[in-house]
């Protein structure tokens, strides 16, 4: 007794055994591989359908035999051929070795030029991006995690890469997908194939359900990637609230500086910003926050989709990104370039202007922050006016040096303002020496020397410098106030001020100029209190000898150094000095 | 591989003339092409005929017309196309050459 299945062919039934039917699709399922690929493989299964069906039905005989057997099965493959036959038959010289290859099954991949880089699912320790990768450079997955483990090692470069490719490379969902992955043309037979390979190894899965040891083994393994899967979790939680907030930072951060440029001024400025013009600027500040901010956002999104199995982004979207991020970088180092190039050549311009001769000259400091209602007509107009009423703070300098020269004692007395600044070429540089004004004002007998600097017409912050030196007659009086003292160089301002009896109060020093430069005026006072602090150094050894002898007796005891001796005799105590013997 | 290669080819070739040296003849069903190919020990499986019958119809040297069976589904009767006899008489020539060129170049050998 046999079981039957009822198939049909062309539509005409036929009952057939089961081991025929069995050998019979096999048999047909090579035939549609063999002829999948063509065109006309549809008009071809036709013809060999309907002349099998014939064939059966030629062997089929009312009443005595209805049932196709194995026999007839055979017997019409026989007769029809197998594929091997057809191979034989049609072989061509092009695709011989593609024949040659499925006959023996090594090479079940048939390659094609076309490969896609997608991310494979089936393969994957995270999202599957290593064997992506592999697949696209036909090369073993392990090879490209090694290389990207040693990217992480590397300085932590992988897991960028890693992040950004995993948002970028698209997931082998479908089966079309996956053959695109592998470079497989997308016909019937290779679809047939894959489909076989997948039920293959889901048999092969089903089928070892007997054996508990490797059971256990996968229950243990679900466990184990629950716990990480867990842990993983929390990480990936603590990453996103740290990414979120960077996001959030820098976009504060971005604001706030983008806001100083538009002149909305407010206290959040970036100090590197400032060696650059307005417009530059404000690209470079861009460049900086797309440099920075979108890796975090990449980071972010993936966690988000992680933890919330949000879609992907937009490929197009994800691919615009990596590419405003390379310019961003590319722009963040042209910037870093020009700047420093900007530093260049140094040029310096020198303006002499005389002064008066006078006795005693006096030098104070102007600091020209602090404004007084009264000078509203002098200095605090004569910046309003350069700096077009714009707020003095981010070009006010104080890169000042004071230097002073002697020089004949009946020459003319001059100050000489030396003025530098560094630029790409030398031309840039005196352009932005010459913009720095800078100059003593005199009142009275009094030069004063402003505090900072100006800057004017916009000039970018290059370095500038200003030393003033001041040519003095030999014999002339000097008189350095003290607020002027930081700008001051070569001469000793604190040791002159310490030769004063009240030093901390002393608001001047006096100075004469001789040969050699500025000269104190004060002469170093007497020091009674090293004196005093010697004798209460005598003072506290004498005790402690005391401590020492007090025990003891019948002794002589001198002490270093001095010509003093100590007797002891008796319960009674003497002291000698030399001076006493010699008495 | 090279001879198998070159014995498919020239196989090839000879398969295609000879099917359509047998269809001119009148119309004919495909299982009696495979007759006539296998007395002529051309061609041992009806599977290799159809891919080829498939390719002549489609390159217009062939057509075919359903016919009624007294048993199982309606068969398929190819018949020459005119294209198909001038390829035909075509062929006639080309044989008639190849068989002067290999006779030519194979008498040298025959002593």
């Amino acid at each position: 007794m046999n079981r039957t299945i009822i198939i049909n062919i062309n539509s005409i039934v036929f009952h057939i055994e089961e081991d025929a039917y069995d050998t019979l699709r096999s048999y047909m399922i090579d035939i549609k591989k063999h002829f999948g690929n063509t065109a006309e493989s549809k008009e071809i299964l036709e013809d060999i359908e309907n002349r099998i069906a014939e064939m059966f039905n030629e062997r089929i005989q009312t009443g005595r035999k209805e049932v196709i057997n194995l026999e007839d099965v055979q017997r019409v493959i026989t007769q029809m051929g197998q594929v091997s036959d057809f191979e034989e038959s049609e072989g061509t010289a092009v695709n011989e070795d593609f024949r040659h290859e499925q006959r023996t099954g090594q090479a079940p991949h048939v390659e094609y030029v076309g490969k896609k880089l997608m991310r494979d699912p089936d393969d994957k320790m995270l999202g599957g991006v290593c064997s992506g990768l592999a697949r696209y450079f036909g090369i073993e997955p392990i090879w490209i995690r090694i290389l990207l483990v040693l990217f992480f090692l590397l300085g932590g470069s992988g897991v960028l890469a890693y992040i950004i490719l995993w948002i970028v490379m698209p997931i082998a969902e479908t089966r079309a997908d996956k053959m695109a992955m592998r470079g497989e043309e997308p016909n019937l037979q290779n679809f047939k194939k894959s489909f076989d390979e997948e039920a293959k190894n889901l048999s092969e899965t089903f089928s070892d359900t007997g054996e508990r040891h490797d059971r256990g083994s996968r229950t243990a393994g679900n466990l184990l990637s629950g716990c990480l899967g867990l842990i993983g979790k929390m990480i990936a939680w603590i990453m996103l609230i740290f990414a979120g907030l960077n996001l959030l930072g820098l976009f504060i951060f971005y604001v706030f500086n983008m806001m100083n440029f538009f002149g909305l001024e407010n206290p959040m400025f970036f100090p590197p910003l400032k060696g650059l013009a307005t417009n530059d600027g404000i690209i470079a500040l861009t460049f900086g926050f797309l440099a920075i901010a979108i890796p975090f956002f990449a980071l972010f999104f993936w966690l988000t989709r992680i933890l919330f199995k949000t879609d992907k982004l937009n490929s197009y979207l994800s691919l615009t990104m990596f590419a405003a991020w390379i310019v961003s970088i590319v722009g963040i180092i042209y910037y870093c370039i020009a700047t420093a190039q900007d530093f260049r050549e140094k040029s310096t311009i020198n303006v002499q202007k005389n002064i008066q001769r006078q006795e005693v000259y006096y030098f104070d400091e102007k600091d020209i922050r602090v404004l007084d209602a009264s000078e509203q007509d002098s200095l605090q107009s004569k910046f309003n006016i350069q700096l077009d009423g714009q707020d003095l703070r981010n070009y006010l300098h104080s890169d000042i040096n004071i230097y002073f020269e002697s020089i004949d004692s009946l020459s003319q007395p001059y100050i000489q303002y030396s003025y530098s600044a560094k630029g790409k070429t030398y031309q840039l540089a005196s352009e932005r020496a010459h913009n720095i004004a800078y100059e003593a004002i005199q009142e009275g007998s009094t030069f004063l020397f402003p505090s900072h600097f100006l800057l004017m017409k916009n000039t970018l912050d290059r370095d500038q410098q200003v030393r003033v030196t001041v040519y003095l007659p030999k014999g002339a009086r000097v008189v350095l106030q003290r607020s002027i003292e930081p700008k001051i160089r070569d001469i000793s301002y604190w040791e002159c001020l310490n030769n004063y009896p009240e030093a901390a109060q002393q608001k001047y020093t006096d100075w004469t100029m001789s040969g050699a430069g500025l000269v104190c005026v004060q002469k170093p006072q007497p020091v009674p209190e090293e004196e005093e602090e010697e004798e209460e150094a005598v003072k506290s050894k004498m005790k402690a000898l005391l401590e020492e002898i007090k025990d003891k007796k019948d002794s002589i005891i001198r002490i270093d150094g001095s010509d003093v001796t100590i007797e002891v005799k008796d319960n009674s105590v003497r002291i000698n000095t030399k001076k006493q013997e010699e008495n | 591989m090279i001879a198998e290669n070159t014995q498919t080819q020239m196989r090839k070739g000879i398969l295609e003339y000879c099917i359509l040296s047998i269809i001119s003849r009148g119309e004919i069903y495909a299982s009696d092409i495979i007759a006539e190919l296998k007395k002529a020990q051309l061609l041992v499986v009806e599977g290799t005929l159809y891919p080829l019958l498939t390719r002549l119809k489609n390159n217009g040297l062939l057509s075919y017309t359903w016919k009624e069976s007294s048993s199982g589904p309606p068969r398929k009767y190819y018949q020459i196309t005119t294209e198909g006899r001038t390829v035909l008489s075509r062929l006639d020539v080309t044989w008639k050459e190849l068989v002067f060129a290999v006779e030519t170049s194979l008498q040298g050998r025959n002593d």
